[in-house]
């Protein structure tokens, strides 16, 4: 069986991680320890990781803007997968579709989903929707694109099998040609994840009285720059959280896979 | 002999000007176990592909029960050169997976899988994914998901080309008795004259492109052969000699 890199219980690989973020730390503190530094010190940042937790900030509690994020993020991530996988098959699977949509998908796909912000709020307001619109628009592409990657480029040898075997067209693609195409999918919906976080920040700095991205723009409006740090290092703690349960059910969904690469 | 399974008449193939096919027309009765041979590039495959409408002849008709040949209507399963088990599927989900595509009862595939596990010897790994297993236990897979609807017709393009001489001998012996288990008709592909004549009632020898069938060797020794049988040399080197090319 294949070994990859990042296999559990690599001993060596989780060694040389420890040591790469003790590096990164022990920079940020030599850094920031400069006289003439505008970042504020590891310890500093703590320090108001702990004031941010004891009193609120703009009325919310820090699980409250963090929710607030989350729920945004998750809302626009579970619409934008939904779609995506469906419009992904469709750009797959029927040729004709594909030749009539894909012009428009291939206008819009390359422009950045924060451009999107001003219309949206002319279109949405500044409310919730606006800011789940954002982060749809972020997480769709991702989603859209490997789908179809992963439909298209299904293997021609299990097409076959299934053909020759008499399956008609649903049935190719129902049950073989979507289920090739899995690990592909949860690709672009690890992706969209990613992308629909820096989405919901870019949106809530611009419009919002809560999240993670109201914190951002609250500590710069202050130079309190330990505050813009801690929102950072919350960002990168969810992403992480958010992409370990997606491995999880990576796991669950492709046991297959799992088994291949142990 | 048999009734007619299979009646190709006239079958021709071009690709742009290259002819393949030429003109080729033969039976293979029921129950039958065929071989093909020929050199390789002869287009032995493409003759496969044209049979169960993977691709579509330029000239000619294939009949399967006095119909035009529709793997959606006859029940037609192709084992390809390179293991083509369904990676998300277990090995019974494997077995399972034609059966359900064609609606059998649900009793009637449970019965089904039960007996080609026990078949191909793969009864305890019926859990396992493909990928979890050797090579030639996932051509097993293939086999026993082609043969477990008992097809009409069952094509086998060079199944054992990619396995050892000793491996090769067991799935023979394991193709034949399941062939004769489940009464189907084979049409069998190889390059390896000695499995054509181990294997099959008649051996149809291909000539190089454009393809056409030389001649139709029938093979009238007991089963089980024996290879080193005088016989069984003779036959061999008669097929061998019609191939000939050097």
């Amino acid at each position: 069986m294949k070994k990859t890199r990042f296999d559990r219980g690599n001993l060596k690989y989780y060694a040389l991680s420890v040591l790469s973020v003790s590096l990164l730390l022990l920079a940020w503190f030599v850094y920031s320890s400069s006289a003439n530094a505008i970042l504020s010190t590891p310890m500093e940042v703590i320090e108001r990781f702990a004031g941010v937790i004891r009193s609120p900030i703009a009325g919310t509690s820090l699980a409250g803007h963090i929710w607030a994020s989350l729920k945004r993020v998750l809302t626009g991530f579970i619409v934008a997968s939904a779609i995506g996988i469906v419009l992904g098959i469709c750009f797959g699977w029927f040729e004709t579709f594909r030749d009539i949509v894909w012009p428009i998908f291939s206008i819009i796909r390359p422009i950045p989903p924060i451009a999107w912000i001003p219309l949206v709020i002319l279109w949405a307001g500044i409310g919730e929707t606006a800011k789940i619109i954002i982060v749809f628009i972020a997480c769709v592409m991702p989603v859209v694109l490997n789908t179809f990657a992963g439909i298209e480029s299904a293997d021609p040898l299990l097409l076959d099998a299934g053909k020759v075997l008499g399956a008609n067209s649903r049935q190719m693609l129902l049950s073989v040609a979507l289920p090739d195409s899995i690990p592909t999918i949860i690709a672009g919906m690890k992706n969209a994840l990613s992308t629909g976080w820096m989405a919901v920040v870019g949106a809530e700095m611009v419009v919002a009285r809560e999240g993670v991205g109201f914190l951002i723009i609250s500590g710069m409006d202050n130079l309190d720059i330990s505050l813009v740090l801690v929102s950072i290092v919350i960002i990168a703690c969810i992403s992480a959280c958010l992409t370990f349960i997606l491995n999880r059910m990576e796991g669950v969904l492709c046991p297959w896979l799992k088994l291949e690469n142990k | 002999m048999p009734e007619d399974k299979v009646i190709v008449n006239n079958l021709t193939k071009k690709f742009g000007d290259l002819l393949v096919l030429d003109d080729v027309s033969f039976t293979i009765g029921k129950g039958e176990f065929v071989c093909l041979v020929g050199p390789t590039g002869c287009g032995k495959t493409t003759f496969l592909n044209l049979l169960v409408k993977l691709i579509e002849p330029t000239a000619g008709e294939i009949l399967i029960d006095g119909e035009p040949a529709d793997p959606k209507r006859h029940s037609l399963s192709f084992v390809f050169q390179e293991p083509s088990a369904f990676p998300w599927l277990t090995v019974e989900d494997n077995i399972k997976f034609n059966l359900r595509i064609k609606k059998f009862p649900k009793n009637v595939i449970e019965e089904r899988t039960e007996q080609m596990l026990k078949l191909v010897g793969l009864t305890q790994q019926r859990k396992l994914y493909p990928h979890q297993l050797s090579v030639s236990a996932e051509q097993r897979i293939v086999i026993a998901r082609s043969f477990a609807m008992f097809p009409d017709l069952l094509l086998m393009d060079e199944p054992y080309g990619q396995m050892d001489i000793k491996l090769r001998y067991y799935l023979e012996d394991e193709v034949l008795r399941i062939w004769r288990e489940t009464g189907s008709t084979v049409i069998f592909i190889t390059h390896n004259i000695e499995e054509a004549v181990y294997l099959s009632q008649r051996c149809l020898v291909m000539s190089s492109k454009p393809t056409t069938v030389k001649t139709i060797r029938t093979i009238d020794l007991p089963y089980p052969r024996n290879v080193a049988d005088p016989a069984f040399i003779s036959i061999r080197q008669e097929i061998t000699d019609m191939i000939k090319w050097w």
